[in-house]
């Protein structure tokens, strides 16, 4: 609709230029031939934009998809109620604690969100189990398993740090460190959910259970849950946010997107084969 | 002559001065009436009140120096032109009398307490300060004769709250105190004396959020505890506990130590009858955790993480936290270097 407004504004434009100049109206002839003028250069113009457009599109990757990076974002909601809500129980002594309880919610409420927290880090802990089993998901899981090269990679990262090496190590689809996170993150959840469950339904744990087992859970869920956190305001934060490749934010795990710079600096080695496969397909 | 005038004189006016000093002015009271053992008023048809006054026990008391008139303040001429009217210890025991009545029990808010509130009512059974210190035989709280001396208050209670101080005199405090331990717990030790406020006023030493701290004046006492074999830490781990954290911050119906371990019939885990022995820990736990078995009598009880006397909980509070600060550190150390690393690069790169 815009278009063909702008296409009559400059032919109408272009049709009282030119009658001014041959100072005499254009007949029909006339007209139609400068409108199919204005409409071929306007469709030319549109035609080097969507190039341009396109263009700068395949300068980036799909790294993630629009399902894994929900998955991030509601793991990430969780952790960060979960975090709000539990860290006052464990500093209950402190003063922040204290305000936190008399001015802005009451325990109840507090543990209410707390569990409303814990549904969702179950919910997108089975959500991604499930995910797994898709192709993405088995795809992404070999990536990710450990293996004797990420030590080797480490190693020669420090050593690249130090200046020992001039050369960084070429990562693949995931770096030691990124698998790093994500193994935390895995066994994390799993002494999480479990020790959270036993004290979510204490009156059943305590059937089943010895105190002692229970005293267990409550010092793991407490123990565990100050290590997540430092290790998110420490590595994570440094990782995604506070590295000044990516400062302020690491946009790719909201938009699924990596840039090629990016892409041929932190992954090199999946960049190739990106590319040796794009190759491939354009043989066939 | 004149001399002799003005010795006889003299001589007069000094010995009856000598013998208004040495005559009790209180004398008139008793000699006329109330040294009598009979002497009584029919207050109702065929019920007497005594009116004798032990006078020996008198100049026993902490009062004996005072005038009967100096509480019967409203008794000018024998014999009374009217009853006199009922005396109020309040008269004297008042912060800011210059007199210098002690008051170091605030008995003012006795008015406020729960027997205060009944007299109010006109419950005839409500206990005035009489009732505890006695008439005219006030002694000092100090004197073994007092009946609120340390091992006499559990008797004083008693003489109306009969039920309890059968039960307290089974439990760990009344057989202590029985056995002459003065520190043990008696009834004011946890009810207060004069501010005794009902359990569910939040003033009250027994409220549920003050209950912790009630028993903590003995047992977080290290002296106190030491002396009689008694954990110390109960208190400070049961405050560290989610029932502690629950209660601090309003959840009331949180369990406090009362919930637990009784309260007048207190008796040791060792003791079969007593709800915290292990083989009765089940129904205990059960009374607000119904699904409660006998697994909650295995473990340790009152522990605080960071104690070794936590036994495995403290294992796995040091396995985190040696954990945390390695793991930690070694963040740290990693975002140090890669920063580090990127520093000289970038220095390089400009150079080159």
């Amino acid at each position: 609709m815009a278009e063909s407004v702008n296409e009559e504004r400059l032919t109408q434009e272009l049709r009282h230029e030119l009658e001014q100049e041959l100072d005499r109206p254009l007949d029909e002839a006339e007209l139609q031939r400068v409108r199919e003028l204005v409409r071929a250069q306007l469709r030319k113009e549109l035609a080097a934009k969507r190039r341009r457009e396109a263009a700068t599109e395949e300068e980036y990757f799909v790294r993630f998809s629009r399902n894994f990076c929900l998955q991030h974002l509601v793991l990430a909601i969780s952790v960060i109620l979960l975090a709000i809500t539990g860290l006052p129980i464990k500093f209950h002594d402190s003063a922040w604690a204290e305000f936190l309880f008399r001015h802005i919610w009451s325990l109840e409420t507090n543990r209410l969100l707390h569990r409303v927290g814990a549904s969702l880090l179950m919910l997108v802990a089975v959500w991604h189990i499930g995910w797994l089993m898709t192709r993405e998901g088995r795809r992404d899981i070999r990536e990710l398993l450990p293996r004797v090269k990420d030590f080797w990679d480490f190693v020669a990262h420090v050593k690249f740090m130090l200046g020992i090496s001039a050369e960084r190590p070429k990562f693949g689809r995931y770096s030691y460190s990124e698998k790093f996170e994500y193994w935390a993150l895995v066994w994390g959840t799993a002494v999480m959910v479990l020790t959270g469950l036993m004290l979510w339904f204490h009156g059943i744990a305590l059937a089943y259970f010895p105190k002692y087992i229970f005293d267990i859970a409550l010092q793991a869920h407490s123990g565990e849950a100050l290590l997540a956190i430092l290790a998110l305001i420490t590595w994570h934060m440094y990782h995604a946010h506070f590295n000044p490749d990516v400062f302020p934010i690491n946009m790719t795990i909201f938009t699924g997107k990596i840039s090629k710079k990016r892409m041929i600096e932190e992954h090199p080695l999946e960049y190739e084969q990106i590319m040796r496969e794009r190759a491939e397909a354009e043989q066939q | 002559m004149r001399k002799i005038i003005a010795l006889w004189v003299a001589s007069v006016v000094l010995l009856s001065w000598l013998g208004y000093g040495q005559r009790d002015p209180n004398a008139r009271c008793l000699l006329e009436c109330h040294a009598n053992p009979n002497l009584k008023r029919e207050v109702a048809p065929g019920q007497f009140k005594s009116l004798y006054v032990d006078y020996d026990q008198f100049k026993a008391s902490v009062h004996k120096d005072k005038l009967c008139i100096e509480c019967h303040t409203d008794v000018t001429v024998i014999p009374h032109q009217r009853r006199p009217d009922q005396i109020h210890c309040l008269q004297c025991h008042y912060r800011g009398n210059v007199v210098g009545a002690p008051v170091s029990e605030r008995p003012e808010r006795y008015k406020e307490s729960v027997h205060g509130k009944a007299v109010e009512r006109g419950d005839p059974n409500a206990p005035d300060c009489k009732h505890c210190h006695t008439v005219h035989a006030v002694r000092a709280h100090t004197d073994p004769r007092s009946p609120v001396y340390r091992a006499n208050i559990p008797k004083t209670c008693g003489s109306c709250h009969i039920e309890i101080y059968t039960e307290y005199l089974e439990s760990v405090h009344g057989q202590a105190l029985q056995k002459g331990v003065l520190e043990a717990a008696v009834c004011s030790d946890c009810h207060q004396e004069h501010d005794l406020f009902p359990p569910d006023d939040p003033r009250s030493s027994l409220h549920p959020q003050s209950v912790a701290n009630t028993c903590a004046r003995c047992h977080a006492d290290v002296k106190i505890m030491e002396r009689r074999g008694v954990p110390i830490k109960q208190v400070e781990a049961f405050k560290k506990s989610f029932h502690g954290i629950a209660i601090e911050f309003g959840v009331l119906k949180s369990a406090n130590c009362i919930s637990c371990h009784e309260y007048h019939k207190i008796l040791s885990s060792r003791d079969p009858r007593s709800p915290i022995h292990p083989l009765n820990l089940a129904q205990t736990c059960g009374q607000c955790h119904p699904n409660a078995s006998s697994n909650v009598a295995r473990g340790r009880f009152h522990i605080i993480p960071s104690d070794p006397d936590a036994g495995i909980v403290f294992w796995v509070y040091e396995f985190y936290r040696w954990l945390i600060i390695v793991m930690t550190s070694f963040f740290i150390l990693y975002i140090a270097l890669d920063l580090y690393g990127r520093w000289r690069h970038a220095g390089r790169s400009s150079h080159g």
